[in-house]
């Protein structure tokens, strides 16, 4: 019935039925066979492209780049600091990089101390009591090395970039005397104020 | 093209035609068994609400994973999305999908042969032995028995009940139907059905190979970089050569069927055939760009993705302008419509598929829900649809009576198509928002947004994920509906007609190949051959000729299959070896396999890809070497929650897992994890654990104590860590037994393990004799590390 509609009444099947089934043999659609040609020449040169030859091209070597300047990015206008308590002193109070520091321990930090440093599993940071640390500089030292057995892991591996550690730290010590919603129960004992006397 | 010739090539095929039949002698009198098929069609419709109905559970699961603490912890144990969600994909993909395959082949190939099948008994053995396996799965699976590859979870018993149901019963019967057949060539839904059986028996052998422990355990022979390459030529190929070449016989043989059009190419037919069955083997490495994977390999399977663009896209043309003609129909035709939104789909998914295998798009979508929505473009829209309209032209033909309601199924088409819009748009806005989300940098440099904030982003999408999903199943009840209305007025006997046809002579002359019309013309020799040869008259000597026919596919499966993976597993280079990475210790071995079992790997990812934001968010990006002890790799493919590959770096504290297991949100608020305090409340079974290190060690980790003592080094280790948990604040006592029995306390040893070994510093291991009391073993220097540390912190307190 509907065989007489067809759009190209020249196009006539081909002499063979499967359970009535017949089959044109019209040609390939000619952007369908010339996209797959291109697909295919194109392929190796891609291959030779990424995987012959230059270096540099790699996604790891393409990481690295973007990685080393991610970091230079970040401290372009600060050398190299030293975590003394001068420093921590300095940082804390400068809302530009505590809020470096910030986005570090949102990152990192949250899942034990709470997003508002709280505490959960780990101590509350706001309130005047504190477990392992007497100073300003001390918090350099447990987030470095990490404090009993490794409840604190040690996050000098997981942080390389010392900058890094000393914004977080400042951070950290920004957060005392803050008032967060849903402050844990005081951990350890008070110590004196921050100083930059060690 | 060339009008003559192709009209010459026509007549010639015709009078061969005619000649044969007038040669033949008596004819043979045969009818289709449709039995079979009824069987076949009723399992696909109860299947079909099964798996879209776990469909729905677990996605109501993800946004309210709460329920399952309104049970009892053994049974909450099983309402896990983790446990569950293998259950959706293989209700969907080997249940449903295939019995919708089996119903296609049992009653296309009868017809396209003109003969029945060539055994009764292996049509019956075949689908009730599949029925079983589909039963062994929806049992075991919520009991946590699982070898943890993606579709291919089934442990080692049923993975051998596949091999036999498919092969010895599917496989044979389907051969010895194509050797007995009455007519002499097959027809290209044929060989999409020989392409599907051949490979799919070859993928499921060589990716469940394992060393088994137990009736409901083993481990994968293959371990990290390779497993997974492994597992993902599996995975991608399952989608292939299970959902994608036997539905594209399926709509070969049913639209021309429907539309009682003549298929628009033939030639289309056998280039988009061979060089999909050729090119899609390789694509499987393009579900691990930017892992520890070779870049090679990577590249290698995007290319081939990229390539597998165009042949894809021949099923979709040929199936479209097949309907040239009939287009008038499907306005009023429900079947029609079905088939063709299911090829459309088709179309989408098969452009997708290779835009998402290019790394740089890669880079954004893997991990997240987009991929979700491509595969359920896929599933839903070509699987589920081309299914659908199929049934409905079955069902008056197999119940011998009209469908019930013509207008209900129309009803079906536009809900389920509604369903799927549904679905699939806010699950790609879901996928785009997360992955953009976990890449954003603020202008310094640092992340933008921490995980939890990403999920709980897009929940809002799982939540209309849910009422799509029911929808879906609503359309799949009306089909199930119409069915039963249109069985019960079916005949009071089946009629079964006998047809007639001639027995295949044995001569046979090939007819010539056409000359080609450039012949004799001012050309070069070369040139005519290329034309001879591109016009594929050559091809259809090939298709009587079935035992040679398969051996060609099973050919260029392999011979793909082997230029990708032989390589990986002799070159010694591809996975540079790591001095400090060592072996699990016992505990941490019986911990990775409650990880398995509970399926963690299906939220959690362990592979930190090279990217600036995945190092900020989550550390040092995972090397090959670091998973060469891994049976079965754990490297997932979805971050529902955060990666897990340096887990042990960033949270060492047994007593934060403790309580993050017994009730997540009190750790995280809004976290999507289920409480799993069935861990904290079960005993660790000790007793199973030396039958695990022996496998290891049979895999190749080498243990300084005897094997003997492994139940004994556990315990010690389990003692340490309980010790801890206990020093920093954590219970004594639960559940009425002391902490270190739990569970839960081997999963932490594994956690506290993960992704550490490659920041060590190789020392020489002291020889300590298992059962000192100073350490668990010497292969452990991890927990030796935490020991000595626990106790200082002990002695400081």
């Amino acid at each position: 019935m509907s065989s007489t509609t067809d759009p190209n009444p020249t196009n006539v099947p081909l002499g063979h039925a499967y359970d009535g089934i017949r089959e044109y043999d019209n040609p390939l659609p000619g952007w369908w066979k010339w996209l797959f040609v291109i697909t295919v020449v194109v392929s190796p040169f891609y291959l030779l492209y990424f995987h012959v030859g230059a270096t540099g091209r790699s996604l790891q070597e393409q990481y690295q780049v973007a990685m080393d300047e991610n970091q230079r990015k970040k401290y372009a206008d600060l050398p190299p600091l030293t975590a003394d308590a001068a420093t921590l002193m300095k940082f804390k109070d400068d809302a530009k990089w505590t809020e470096v520091g910030k986005a570090i321990f949102k990152t990192n930090c949250v899942s034990c101390h709470g997003a508002e440093g709280a505490g959960v599993i780990g101590p509350n940071l706001c309130d005047e009591n504190y477990k392992h640390i007497k100073t300003i500089s001390d918090i350099t030292k447990v987030i470095n090395e990490g404090v009993a057995g490794g409840a604190m892991p040690a996050w000098s591996t997981r942080i390389p970039n010392k900058n890094d550690i000393i914004m977080l730290s400042a951070y950290v010590a920004s957060l005392r005397g803050s008032n967060p919603a849903k402050p844990k129960g005081p951990d350890g004992s008070p110590i004196a104020p921050w100083s930059a006397d060690e | 093209m060339f009008p003559t010739t192709s009209f010459d090539r026509k007549l010639s095929v015709m009078s061969q035609t005619s000649l044969t039949a007038s040669e033949s002698e008596a004819l043979e009198q045969f009818s289709y068994d449709d039995a079979i098929v009824r069987l076949f069609v009723t399992a696909t419709i109860f299947w079909g609400i099964v798996g879209t109905s776990v469909g729905v559970l677990v996605a109501v699961l993800l946004v309210m994973p709460s329920i399952s603490d309104m049970f009892r912890s053994d049974i909450g144990a099983m309402l896990s999305f983790a446990r569950l969600r293998p259950l959706h994909t293989n209700a969907a993909i080997f249940a449903f999908a295939g019995n919708a395959i089996f119903a296609a082949v049992y009653y296309s190939t009868q017809r396209l042969c003109k003969c029945s099948m060539w055994s009764w008994t292996l049509g019956r053995l075949h689908f009730w032995g599949w029925q079983a396996i589909i039963v062994a799965a929806a049992v075991t699976l919520p009991l946590g028995i699982t070898q943890s590859k993606e579709y291919a979870e089934l442990e080692w018993p049923i993975d051998l009940a596949i091999a036999v149901v498919w092969l010895l019963f599917f496989g044979v019967n389907f051969m010895m139907t194509l050797l007995t057949r009455r007519e002499r060539h097959l027809y290209v839904a044929l060989w999409f059905y020989i392409a599907t059986i051949v490979t799919v028996t070859i993928l499921h052998v060589f990716n469940n190979l394992v060393v088994p422990t137990g009736w409901g355990k083993s481990y994968s022979v293959y371990a990290g970089v390779q497993d997974a390459l492994m597992q993902w030529w599996y995975g991608h190929n399952a989608v292939a050569f299970f959902l994608t070449t036997p539905f594209l016989g399926l709509m070969y043989y049913f639209l021309p069927k429907a539309a009682d059009r003549p298929v628009f190419s033939y030639k289309l037919s056998i280039i988009h055939f061979w060089s999909l069955v050729f090119i899609y083997i390789w694509a499987g490495p393009h579900h691990l760009h930017y892992t520890a994977l070779p870049e090679w390999a990577s590249t290698f399977g995007m290319l081939f993705s990229v390539m597998l663009w165009m042949p894809s896209w021949g099923g979709m043309i040929n199936g479209l302008l097949t309907l040239r003609g009939a287009w008038h129909k499907v306005t009023t035709d429900p079947v029609l419509k079905f088939f063709v939104v299911g090829i459309t789909f088709y179309g989408m998914a098969t452009f997708e598929g290779p835009m998402l295998s290019i790394k740089s798009v890669n880079a954004l979508s893997h991990y997240t829900d987009w991929t979700i929505a491509h595969v359920h473009s896929g599933a839903l829209g070509w699987n589920g649809f081309m299914t659908f309209g199929m049934i409905y032209w079955l069902l008056p033909r197999l119940y011998q009576t009209k469908l019930w309601s013509t207008k209900l199924a129309e009803w079906h088409f536009w809900i389920g198509t509604i369903a799927i819009l549904l679905y699939i748009i806010p699950i790609y806005a879901a996928g785009i928002t997360q992955g953009l989300m976990w890449r954003a940098l603020k202008p310094n440099g640092d992340l933008m947004y921490n995980f939890l904030e990403t999920v709980q982003q897009i929940v809002p999408f799982w939540w209309t994920r849910v009422g799509a999903g029911s929808l879906y199943v609503v359309g799949v009840l009306m089909l199930a509906f119409n069915a039963v209305m249109t069985w019960m007025s079916r005949p009071a006997k089946y009629d079964v007609p006998v047809y007639s046809a001639p027995r295949l002579p044995k001569a046979y002359v090939d007819p010539s190949i056409p000359k080609s019309s450039l012949a004799g013309t001012p050309v070069l020799e070369l040139a005519t051959k290329l034309d001879t040869v591109t016009h594929m008259d050559w091809h259809r000597r090939w298709e009587r000729l079935p035992v040679r026919f398969t051996i060609f596919t099973a050919l260029a499966v392999l011979l793909a299959s082997a230029l990708e993976l032989v390589p990986m597993f002799l070159i010694r280079s591809n996975i540079p070896t790591i001095s400090t990475v060592k072996p699990y210790t016992p505990l941490e071995l019986a911990g990775r396999d409650i990880y398995v079992s509970e399926g963690c790997y299906n939220c959690h990812s362990q592979m930190i890809r090279p990217m600036v934001a995945e190092k900020l968010m989550y550390g040092e990006f995972s090397k090959a070497g670091e998973s060469v002890y891994d049976h079965p790799f754990q490297w997932g493919s979805r971050r529902i929650g955060p990666d897990l590959a340096r887990i042990g770096i960033t949270q060492q504290s047994g007593l934060w897992h403790w309580r993050h297991f017994e009730n997540p949100s009190y750790i995280s608020e809004g976290s999507v994890m289920p409480s799993y305090r069935h861990l904290l409340e079960e005993k660790l079974n000790y007793n199973e654990i030396e039958k695990r290190v022996r496998a290891a060690q049979f895999l190749g980790a080498t243990y300084a104590f005897d094997p003997k003592d492994s139940a004994e080094v556990a315990r010690k280790q389990a003692e340490k860590v309980a010790a801890e948990i206990v020093t920093q604040g954590g219970p004594v006592e639960y559940n009425g037994h002391l902490t270190k029995d739990s569970t839960a306390i081997a999963l932490i040893a594994y956690l506290q393990r993960v992704g550490t070994d490659l920041f060590k510093t190789e020392e020489p291991a002291a020889p300590i004799t298992p059962g000192a009391t100073e350490a668990p073993a010497p292969a452990t220097p991890e927990a030796m590390a935490g020991i000595i540390a626990g106790d200082e912190q002990a002695g400081s307190q």
